[in-house]
């Protein structure tokens, strides 16, 4: 499903990732773990085409992210969910309008968004909370509507980039076990985090990187 | 109405509505800048209407020498009435000549007397038809009339000619006053719509992590823009039909002059070139706005 040969990302003189090789498989489940500033945000930015690499070849799903033209990249990233640790959610648009979002920009009827949405607020555990709006939920719901948001139009990949990051223990589980519950279902998904605790309890693939190297694959 | 439009057209909507302030400040930068265009294509119109009056006005006086006889100043009145380029062709005897200037001029009427009954020579006044009054053609036309019959040929053409050249001065800079006063409307307008855009920044950047192209984005942004330009537009057209009305009141009122009665509101197509303009400039504004904001996020 992903697969990175000799990728390597440079701001300037600066190195954000180096020589990266590796290969996920559909289905799989993996972090990108690493201390801050190790390359984890880029290398995810990467797979979703918010930046493309200096050297070397990303393919995503097929598609070959480092020669993706600015044209395209709405195509690959509606096969892309994405969950940030800042959640990301449209304050003054009800739940169930953010959720819909990735399928309003796919041109969907009401009906199917409605159903939709009310399928994968399920699926997170916030079933009829469609109206309310975002400031007024808990960091934990708002971070499982921006999960429902980024697996609403079934995309192969999900992408979450320190999504645990803002929430207590309990609440970071409960993100966990949704996430784990998605992969369940076929979905590769990549998770970037430094939680060793929450990596402990959820046990998978890790990807490693330091000053920009992958050193644990 | 498909999905996509339909999204397209919600979203519109709601931003107008959600920005209320801002849409209503691009709606009066575009009725302001319309308004002023409105103005400088009204004065430009009354003006040329002016001049094509005048135009039409416009006749030779062509006075006979002296030792020409009466019965040549007859053939030779008869010859140019038969031409293409003349309309209408009136003999003026030197004796009904000074009678017209004694009757204008009473108190000159003694220095009239005492210079002769023919100081005034006779002559022809010869009016043309519309499209030998031109500049140019009138020259030619005067240059025609035979040396030997006339001592001098007057129109009074040459004013116009230079009022002309003034009003060709007036279009330039009148041309580049309402280009300066478009390109101005214009940053104004995508300034104001990039207020917009910037207010909802948040909103657009998630719109492109979940897939939407930039068309997707931009689409609403048209068609606020669109809105944004009728508005502006008609209010423009509203304020232009009220200060022709007072102008014409005005004019009436404190001159009474009958160049009141000239002034003309503009034509349709004149309107119809305002109301483009006006939605032009809403919707070009809206476009690079947002292709600005576009181009600085991935």
């Amino acid at each position: 499903m992903i697969r990175a040969y000799h990728v390597t990302k440079r701001y300037g003189d600066v190195h954000a990732l180096k020589d990266v090789t590796l290969k996920l498989g559909k289905g799989e489940f993996c972090y990108v773990t690493g201390p801050s500033g190790a390359g984890k945000t880029t290398m995810l930015k990467m797979l979703y085409g918010s930046v493309q690499p200096t050297e070397g070849k990303l393919l995503v799903g097929g598609v070959d992210v480092s020669r993706l033209s600015r044209r395209r990249l709405p195509y690959l990233r509606r096969n892309i969910g994405i969950v940030f640790q800042d959640f990301k959610l449209i304050p003054t648009r009800t739940v169930g309008e953010n959720v819909g979002l990735a399928l309003e920009v796919l041109g969907s009827s009401r009906e199917i968004i409605d159903r939709r949405v009310n399928a994968v607020l399920n699926i997170v555990g916030l079933p009829g909370r469609g109206s309310e709006y975002p400031p007024t939920l808990s960091g934990g719901e708002q971070q499982r509507v921006a999960v429902a948001r980024a697996i609403v139009n079934d995309p192969s990949i999900l992408l979450a980039d320190e999504p645990t990051g803002n929430l207590d223990g309990a609440m970071a589980i409960e993100v966990m076990e949704i996430l784990r519950a998605i992969n369940l279902r076929g979905t590769t998904v990549m998770v970037a985090t430094h939680d060793t605790g929450l990596m402990n309890r959820f046990p998978f693939r890790k990807l490693r990187f330091e000053a920009g190297r992958l050193v644990e694959s | 109405m498909p999905q996509r439009l339909q999204h397209v057209m919600r979203r519109a909507f709601r931003s107008l509505w959600e920005n209320a302030y801002l849409n209503s400040v691009s709606s009066g930068v575009i009725a302001s800048t319309i308004l002023l265009f409105g103005v400088y294509l009204s004065v430009q119109f009354n003006l040329n209407n002016m001049v094509d009056t005048w135009d039409r006005d416009v006749h030779v006086s062509a006075y006979f020498h002296p030792d020409v006889p009466e019965q040549r100043r007859f053939d030779v009145r008869d010859q140019i009435a038969k031409r293409d380029d003349v309309s209408k062709v009136r003999y003026v005897s030197s004796d009904n000549a000074n009678r017209w200037m004694q009757e204008r001029m009473p108190a000159m009427e003694g220095i009239l007397d005492e210079l002769g009954s023919d100081t005034l020579p006779s002559s022809l006044e010869i009016s043309l038809t519309a499209s030998a009054a031109k500049p140019g053609t009138i020259d030619d036309f005067a240059r025609t009339l035979s040396v030997t019959d006339f001592s001098d040929v007057d129109y009074g053409q040459e004013w116009i000619e230079k009022f002309e050249g003034f009003l060709s001065l007036l279009k330039l800079l009148g041309a580049i006053m309402g280009s300066l006063i478009l390109i101005a409307a214009l940053f104004l307008v995508m300034n104001t719509v990039h207020l917009v855009v910037y207010n909802r920044k948040e909103e657009l950047e998630i719109q492109k992590l979940v897939g939407a192209t930039d068309g997707y984005i931009t689409a609403p942004f048209l068609v606020e823009g669109l809105i944004q330009g009728l508005i502006g537009s008609i209010l423009a057209l509203i304020g232009l039909a009220a200060v022709h009305k007072l102008l014409v009141a005005r004019l009436k009122d404190s001159f009474e002059l009958a160049v009141s009665a000239d002034l003309h509101f503009l034509p349709n197509s004149y309107v119809a070139i305002l109301f483009i303009a006006g939605t032009v400039l809403g919707v070009s504004a809206a476009f690079f706005a947002v292709q600005r904001f576009l181009s600085k996020v991935n």
